[in-house]
């Protein structure tokens, strides 16, 4: 089936969410995505999402899994000769690099932007990063919600009359919106490569993503210095704890609201009925019962293991598919086959230099 | 594209703002369009009389005589163009049509009395809508708090044994913007491909959950759902001597967060490991605490960063104007408002060949209506 991005092939750096859901989302669209990992450096997902100690652990993390589906995997160490050599051999053959490395790290391995253009020169380059490209903070690190702290979100989240309030590690809520957009920035850069031929540098700020989010309050605060703003609790509306001890949420013009003789669908139900907004405040389990919520953006992939699917219905339908998150490295061999005319001897020899692997040389990352 | 040139000037594109449409669904259309046109798409934003509400909707920028328009309005509509049609009118109506035929695509909010016209033309079709097809979006008025309630942002935020808190700002609006823009241009790039364009349907509810989908993750995997822990959690916010900051660090930061605070009890068994940690967070954090107390958001960062730790200092927007790293890359671009006069609005977040998309300021209704 043609797709929005059928004869696009992706190299794929991203790691955890920020990187590799761009390069899912792509796939999604139809591109062809590999995955470049190597023995020495895991994408963090595989380990923070370990289940156990056994044999293989590196390839059963639900979070890998949920966010690598529909891409291919290989494994090449970045650090040897050998196998830079390989990946600028890949960049010959790919349209799009997608990475979210620290600044510098893959300018020190000779597969920064300006090389692989000068290999490739029609190659979208995204670079997604905590702070940008440029500036005095761009090798700053960040994690999650770092950034919902620097962004100003968090000062705009809490009770009222508290402190701040973060999205926290099980949501790190700024990590979640940069592949929305970063993704269609890119589409925007292919559609300009095909046509004239030139790629481009793409630099994203995951921060000035995040305090996009906030671009009224940015202006309004430039015209007004005395806009200043406070954690004020829940606007437009409130929570209320219902009969059942679980809560919803309704936005009521009169915050006073006893739902405490009801439990929380029919409190729902009565306060839709006379027409206010109102829903349950859902936890992970509402989520995978709620079979339209669910509909297209949970899927199973053909081991029945639960992945993340798509944000948006194209033509009224969600995603299959194709294939699982890989297992580290495993189709580096017969990418290496297919795109690059590699045969079993310099196979071999990668293997045996250690360029290439399926098990990983590290315990954590 | 050269210097002159904008990536996606080529297109043309309408955002049909109906009459009676739920302001979170305005915002999400509207952001998806600001940021096609800020990209030099032709955007034609077509208001009922009197204007889209959100140009009286707050923040308002304050003028010298107190409030004036609309900050909300003039961040979602830089660089569009606007046209006042009354769409309850056949001439209306016939006017959409016609701009439609000549356009690449139309973004509109569903349910719409336009939305078969929308669906016929020639334009592809961008639908943004409140929930998934399935669920009676006519029984169902919502808001911005009720889909992040729905979404389940809310069950992650705040402490375990007191309501459920909204994360700040319009962000299911938003991230159903960015959602709608990407799927916008999967379909001019389809088009282009002389393809047929997907039609892109994007329900806010949708991309709540698409966006939490740790909760969903983390359930399916335990039985058990991941909840708001607040000072149980190991991300927790403290005070410092100007403000707070977010304590973040990963599993492998541990030992230079340790070293960073520098008291010997961190140096105990029980907090070498994550469990560890987890099981003694409120001892950890009275350890850690004091050490914050007496620093400054600034020197809390320097220091920290220098030892790779990624803690937080928390700003709010007005602190963020005069941010070094946001003025050295030039992310607020400079914006005269015709009553107002100077202005610091966020471009977009991206820099193309080191480029950025300098937004020009949203239409004025007075014009609009001129034009119509």
């Amino acid at each position: 089936m043609t797709r929005p991005l059928t004869g696009v092939r992706v190299l794929d750096f991203g790691l955890l969410t920020a990187g590799a859901n761009t390069s899912a989302m792509l796939a999604d669209l139809g591109a062809d995505v590999i995955k470049i990992e190597s023995g020495a450096y895991l994408d963090p997902f595989r380990v923070v999402g370990k289940m156990d100690d056994d044999e293989g652990w590196w390839n059963r993390s639900p979070q890998f899994r949920f966010t690598n589906r529909n891409k291919r995997g290989l494994a090449l160490n970045l650090k040897d000769p050998g196998g830079q050599r390989v990946i600028r051999e890949l960049a010959r053959h790919c349209d799009v690099v997608v990475e979210n490395f620290r600044r510098g790290v893959l300018d020190r391995a000779g597969l920064g932007y300006e090389a692989l253009k000068a290999i490739n020169p029609r190659i979208v380059f995204a670079a997604i990063s905590s702070q940008g490209d440029t500036g005095p903070e761009r090798m700053n690190v960040s994690f999650g919600s770092t950034l919902d702290a620097t962004s100003g979100i968090a000062s705009l989240t809490g009770y009222e009359g508290e402190e701040p309030r973060i999205s926290g590690m099980d949501v790190n809520y700024p990590d979640q919106i940069v592949s929305l957009f970063a993704t269609g920035i890119v589409i925007t850069a292919v559609m300009e490569a095909r046509r004239s031929g030139k790629g481009a540098f793409l630099d994203f700020s995951q921060r000035e993503v995040a305090s996009f989010t906030l671009g009224e309050e940015i202006l309004a605060a430039s015209a007004d210095p005395a806009h200043r703003l406070a954690p004020r609790g829940n606007t437009e509306g409130d929570a209320y704890r219902c009969g059942d001890g679980r809560w919803i949420a309704a936005t009521l013009d009169d915050p006073a609201l006893d739902c405490s003789t009801q439990d929380r669908d029919a409190a729902v139900a009565a306060l839709l009925a006379r027409g206010i907004a109102a829903a349950p405040c859902n936890d992970g389990n509402d989520l995978l019962r709620d079979a339209s919520l669910a509909g297209v953006t949970l899927v199973r992939d053909e081991q029945g293991g639960l992945v993340k699917g798509l944000p948006y219905r194209l033509d009224g339908k969600g995603i299959t598919i194709e294939r699982a998150a890989p297992d580290l490295g495993q189709h580096t061999d017969a990418v290496l086959r297919e795109l690059l005319g590699y045969g079993d001897a310099e196979l071999l020899a990668l293997k045996r230099s250690g360029v290439t692997s399926t098990t990983p040389t590290v315990g954590d990352v | 594209m050269t210097t002159d040139s904008l990536p996606l000037q080529r297109f043309t594109i309408v955002e049909v703002n109906d009459t009676g449409v739920p302001l979170c669904l305005r915002l999400a259309t509207s952001l998806a369009a600001k940021i096609a046109a800020d990209l030099g798409a032709d955007v034609l934003k077509i208001e009922p009389p009197g204007g889209d509400p959100v140009r009286r909707a707050p923040p308002l920028l304050a003028n010298g005589n107190g409030p004036g328009a609309s900050a909300l309005f003039q961040f979602l509509n830089t660089s569009k163009r606007s046209l006042v049609l009354d769409l309850k009118t056949e001439s209306g109506r016939a006017n959409l049509a016609a701009l439609l035929d000549r356009s690449h695509a139309c973004l509109f909010e569903e349910p719409a009395s336009i939305a078969p016209l929308a669906r016929g033309g020639k334009a592809t079709a961008i639908e943004i809508a409140a929930f998934p097809a399935e669920m009676n979006a006519a029984a169902r008025p919502v808001s911005e708090l009720a889909i992040q309630a729905l979404g389940g942002l809310m069950h992650m935020i705040g402490e375990p044994g007191r309501k459920p808190l909204k994360l700040g700002g319009h962000q299911a609006s938003y991230a159903a913007g960015l959602t709608a823009f990407t799927g916008l241009t999967a379909a001019l790039a389809a088009r282009e491909a002389g393809q047929r364009a997907p039609h892109v349907r994007v329900s806010l509810a949708e991309v709540m959950q698409w966006v939490n989908w740790k909760a969903a993750s983390g359930a399916a995997a335990t039985g058990a759902s991941p909840g708001r822990e607040g000072k149980a959690s190991e991300f927790q916010v403290v005070p410092c001597r100007d403000g707070h900051v977010a304590v973040v660090y990963t599993v492998t930061q541990w030992p230079a967060t340790r070293n960073l605070i520098g008291d010997p009890r961190l140096q105990d068994e029980k907090f070498a490991t994550r469990a560890g940690r987890r099981k003694h967070i409120a001892e950890l954090y009275e350890i850690i605490a004091p050490w914050f107390a007496d620093k400054t958001r600034a020197e809390i960062q320097k220091t920290a960063q220098a030892k790779g730790v990624p803690f937080g200092p928390i700003f709010t927007p007005a602190e963020l104007l005069e941010t070094e790293q946001y003025v050295a890359r030039g992310f607020l671009a400079k914006m005269t408002h015709p009553d107002i006069g100077r202005l610091l609005i966020p471009q977009l977040p991206v820099q193309w060949n080191g480029r950025s998309f300098a937004p020009r300021p949203a239409p004025t209704l007075e014009r609009a209506e001129l034009a119509a």
